[in-house]
């Protein structure tokens, strides 16, 4: 498993890269390390700037690797870092008897080279591990002057985007009674071209996340039949009024500005003092990753409190290029583990960062969480008086049953409670839950439709995500 | 939401559908939150409280009527621990078709267990699948009513309580066990089903088949379906009855099928019968071959030639004509005797490489033995290991370490392994895909680890039936 920092130096596909892979090596970034002597192989989770940790796999034998990050250096930071702690600190890595079953999936799918790596490349002149060392230390010296006039651009930044923002939801605005004026039937119909429209517009005047949940309108309203799609462009369009005129009365809240132009960075929300933190035992209840019409891909994971009495879930929301190809999951569903999560100042806190991951823990059940029985949908309306704004909330349902319609078409339904509240499910399910008792489902609520995450049954957990 | 909201909604969602200012439209309270503005703000402002309205205070309107399917049961063996889900996931991503997924499920039963019904559950038209499914096949067929797949001994009384599989299931226990009963059972109240039912109670006749059960097999040849009077006829042929009644024709089909060959004389001292199929002359003749091997039985082809079925079989010629040999095959299997059927096997067995693949025409009358023999001697030629696959109905898991050692069959998955023929290595994924199924579980770990040693991905897909294989050594498992 040997190899010296000049292999390193070797692989790296430029000095930048070794440089950034000098700063991970700190052991506070890797909250996992671990080897198989018997394989060959050293793998590790590496806190990135996304939410979820970057997963990097590296064989010592024939230096093969694998990195779950989107970069499009071949070896990633991530995959250089690993390897200079194992050349530097072997000892950091825990001998892991078996190997983790996205390890396992990478050696599934790769193809071993067929000769021994070569020692040195072509690529590997003009790279320096002791330069990029003290890369570090060269940035931390910077003049007070610097500083101030950094700062004095960053304020002015800030303003020219408030004023840009400010005249994008301007037109916004306009466009908005425009289609209420030509009636929302042809905005039914043209909903694809008209939003593209006007979400360019908004990227322009820097309201680029607003632009980017304008665009997925139109997917939203096909997802629906025809006759529930006038509806639900009235939800749709009225919540953009609303987020609108919050945004206006406060440019400068933090939930805010993220729903309309930015989000923070990830150092930004760990320094905030807003930012709550919750050390908890967490399941991981599933993922959802879509294609977004911008180009990107939105990755999002869902968790569940184990130890609250009330259900509080949590969102680790990551975006991609969907040019950079399909990502590894970072977990898995089911997972469960010990971390401290630190979640973006909002109204009703949900998207956050894993701040700090511990072990694993065991599965087993869901805790008994105190249920609505007679309003299924009591937590989203409680968000909704808040923060009307939301378009998508978790909840967490009560004892109940997927059944079909004349359709075909699946419902959930309160457990004896044939009368009662029933909630249309998205996209197709597995027939075998028909013949499921559910005594807890958690679900994303859209305001039409139910998108299944996971359940608890006579069967143990389902993974319905 | 009151009354008037609710007709002010409805009006002010016509109005922009259709498009226009439904300022006027509005109830009273929303006018007054949007009064004081301009005539498009006031639009928007209704907007947004119309949105609020419509995720609020509106749920949707259920059908009246949702139906419910009734509980999935639960099986007799218990579920397959949850750390062993992960593998068992991976051995059924990676099997091809439902019958090689049948085949993990088949080797989790052997070893005690179920599989999760999200992970997998047996299609209603499944037959091969252990019987511990029965009533999860039930299940999908989706049978109505509060029937239960019941655990009590199935009687005439309580027929209709069981589902057909679970009946099926039940009715093929009793022929093994109480034979008599069974058929008793069948006769009367095989009647009453439809033709496809009854067929498949019938075929359920050739478990433990008798000479008891004679006289009830022939007087299915009044049975108003085809398919049954052709069961019933070759149940018979296997019990060494004529089956088949004669169709009132002149014509003997048997004698016009024993025109196609020629008796003959081996042998210096001890002179020998033998039988040997005459070169056909068109393909016309090819197949009318085929049909009256389809529609005779061997007992009266042995007859004709005045042999007896054993002592025929053992006077045929293999290896001169290969269609010839294999229609003679699927003739013994479908109205050969046992012992004829026996007897066939162990000497195809015996004589091994490419006669003895003839077998897998037999499966279906093979006991158990039998079967493994059969196995044993494909891994031990190594002449077409591919055979493998064919083997139908085996039991899983007791392939010893000594039968993979005993023949090539290792040299030739290392050399498939560290070559570069890809379509070798694909056919050498397929074989350890099958051994995974029939290894004990000492025995996939064994050869987990060589062709890891030989060369293969430790966690390449096509070990996956292996490694599950492996992770459920036994009684010790933890659950």
């Amino acid at each position: 498993m040997e190899f010296d920092l000049k292999t390193i130096e070797a692989l790296a596909p430029d000095q930048a890269s070794l440089s950034a892979a000098s700063k991970l090596t700190k052991q506070s970034n890797w909250p996992r390390l671990e080897k198989n002597q018997q394989l060959a192989l050293i793998w590790g989770e590496c806190q990135g700037s996304g939410s979820n940790p970057y997963r990097v796999v590296f064989d010592t034998g024939d230096h093969g690797y694998k990195c779950t990050c989107p970069s499009r250096k071949f070896p990633c930071k991530h995959t250089l870092a690993l390897m200079w702690i194992a050349a530097t600190a072997p000892a950091s890595f825990a001998a892991a008897g078996s190997t983790p079953e996205w390890v396992n999936d990478w050696l599934g799918r790769r193809k071993k080279a067929a000769s021994p790596p070569v020692a040195t490349t072509p690529g590997a002149g003009g790279k320096s591990i002791g330069e990029a060392a003290h890369d570090d230390e060269r940035a931390d010296i910077e003049d007070a002057a610097a500083v101030e006039r950094r700062e004095a651009a960053q304020r002015k930044r800030a303003e020219d985007t408030r004023s840009s923002v400010s005249a994008g939801l301007d037109e916004l605005d306009q466009w908005i009674a425009d289609q209420l004026r030509l009636g929302l039937a042809g905005f039914v119909d043209n909903s694809s071209d008209r939003c593209r429209r006007i979400a360019a517009r908004l990227v322009d005047m820097k309201a680029t996340a607003l632009a980017g949940r304008i665009d997925e309108i139109p997917s939203r309203l096909m997802a629906l039949r025809s006759e529930e799609r006038p509806d639900a462009a009235i939800r749709e369009l009225g919540k953009l009024v609303l987020l609108a005129k919050a945004w206006r009365s406060a440019p400068d809240d933090p939930e805010l500005r993220r729903l309309v132009s930015t989000s923070e960075s990830r150092e930004q929300v760990l320094a905030s003092p807003d930012a709550t933190q919750v050390e908890s035992a967490w399941e991981v209840l599933g993922e959802k990753i879509e294609s977004r019409r911008d180009g990107l891909v939105s990755h999002s994971t869902w968790l569940l409190d184990l130890n609250s009495a009330t259900s509080q879930f949590a969102l680790l929301l990551d975006f991609f290029p969907a040019s950079a190809g399909r990502r590894s999951n970072a977990f898995t569903s089911g997972d469960r583990f010990e971390a401290r999560l630190v979640f973006y100042p909002a109204r009703h806190p949900l998207r956050a960062l894993v701040a700090d991951r511990k072990g694993d823990i065991a599965s087993g059940d869901w805790p008994d969480f105190s249920f609505s029985i007679s309003d299924p949908l009591a937590d989203h309306g409680a968000r909704q008086d808040t923060a009307p704004w939301i378009a998508d909330s978790p909840v967490m349902l009560p004892p109940g049953a997927i059944l079909l319609d004349d359709r075909g078409a699946a419902w959930w339904q309160a457990a004896g409670d044939p009368h009662g509240i029933a909630l249309p499910i998205a996209g197709t399910i597995n027939p075998t839950l028909l013949g499921l008792n559910l005594a807890a489902t958690a679900a994303l609520w859209n305001g039409g439709r139910l998108d299944l995450l996971a359940a608890q049954s006579g069967f143990g957990r389902l993974d319905l995500s | 939401m009151n009354e008037i909201e609710l007709t002010g909604l409805a009006a002010m969602r016509d109005c922009w559908i259709t498009g226009g200012t439904a300022f006027d439209l509005a109830p009273a309270a929303w006018k007054a939150i949007a009064a004081n503005a301009n005539p498009d703000e006031r639009e928007r402002r209704l907007l947004a409280i119309a949105a609020q309205a419509l995720d609020i205070a509106l749920r949707p309107a259920g059908p009246k009527a949702l139906k419910r399917r009734p509980p999935l049961p639960e099986l007799a063996m218990p579920m397959l621990p949850e750390r062993q889900r992960p593998l068992l996931r991976a051995a059924l991503k990676h099997a091809a078709d439902a019958r090689f997924k049948t085949r993990v499920a088949t080797l989790v039963a052997s070893r005690g267990f179920v599989l999760h019904p999200m992970d997998w559950m047996p299609a209603a038209s499944y037959q091969e699948i252990p019987d511990v499914y029965a009533p999860w096949v039930d299940w999908q067929a989706g049978v109505d009513g509060e029937k239960q797949s019941r655990r009590e001994q199935l009687t005439v009384e309580t027929w209709d309580d069981f589902y057909p599989a679970a009946r099926r299931t039940a009715l093929a226990d009793m022929r093994r066990t109480a034979p008599a009963l069974a058929r008793q059972l069948i006769e009367a109240k095989g009647s009453s089903e439809p033709a496809e039912i009854r067929s498949a109670l019938i075929e359920l006749m050739g478990v433990g088949l008798s000479a008891d059960d004679a006289p009830f097999l022939k007087s299915l040849f009044a049975d108003r379906s085809g398919r049954v009077r052709e069961l019933a006829g070759r149940l018979l042929a296997r019990l060494g009855e004529h089956g088949n009644p004669g169709d009132g024709g002149t014509e003997d089909p048997t004698a016009e099928l024993a025109a196609f060959f020629a008796e003959g004389k081996s042998g210096f001292l001890r002179r020998r019968t033998t039988y040997t199929p005459i070169r056909l002359k068109s393909p016309a003749q090819e197949a009318r071959r085929g049909d009256l091997f389809a529609t005779c039985y061997l007992r009266d082809l042995a007859a004709h030639f005045g042999k007896t079925e054993s002592d025929f079989l053992g006077a045929w010629q293999f290896g001169v004509d290969d269609n010839a040999d294999l229609f003679l095959i699927r003739m013994v299997s479908v109205s050969g005797g046992e012992a004829a059927v026996a007897h066939l096997a162990d000497t195809l067995v015996a004589e091994g490489g490419k006669p003895a693949l003839l077998v897998l025409h037999l499966m279906a009358r093979l006991d158990s033995g039998r079967k493994r023999a059969l196995i044993r001697q494909i891994l031990k030629d190594t002449y077409d290991l591919h055979a493998l696959n064919q083997v139908e109905g085996v039991e899983a898991g007791w392939l010893e370490w000594d039968d993979l050692t005993n023949g090539q069959t290792l040299p030739a998955l290392h050399s498939a392994i560290a070559g570069n023929d890809e379509p070798l290595k694909r056919s050498a994924d397929q074989i350890l895909e099958t051994l995974g199924f029939l290894a004990t579980a000492a025995t996939a770990e064994k050869l987990i680890g060589d062709v890891v040693a030989a060369g293969m991905a430790p966690a390449a897909p096509s070990l996956g039936l292996l490694r599950l294989n492996a992770s459920l050594a036994g009684p010790g498992i933890d659950t």
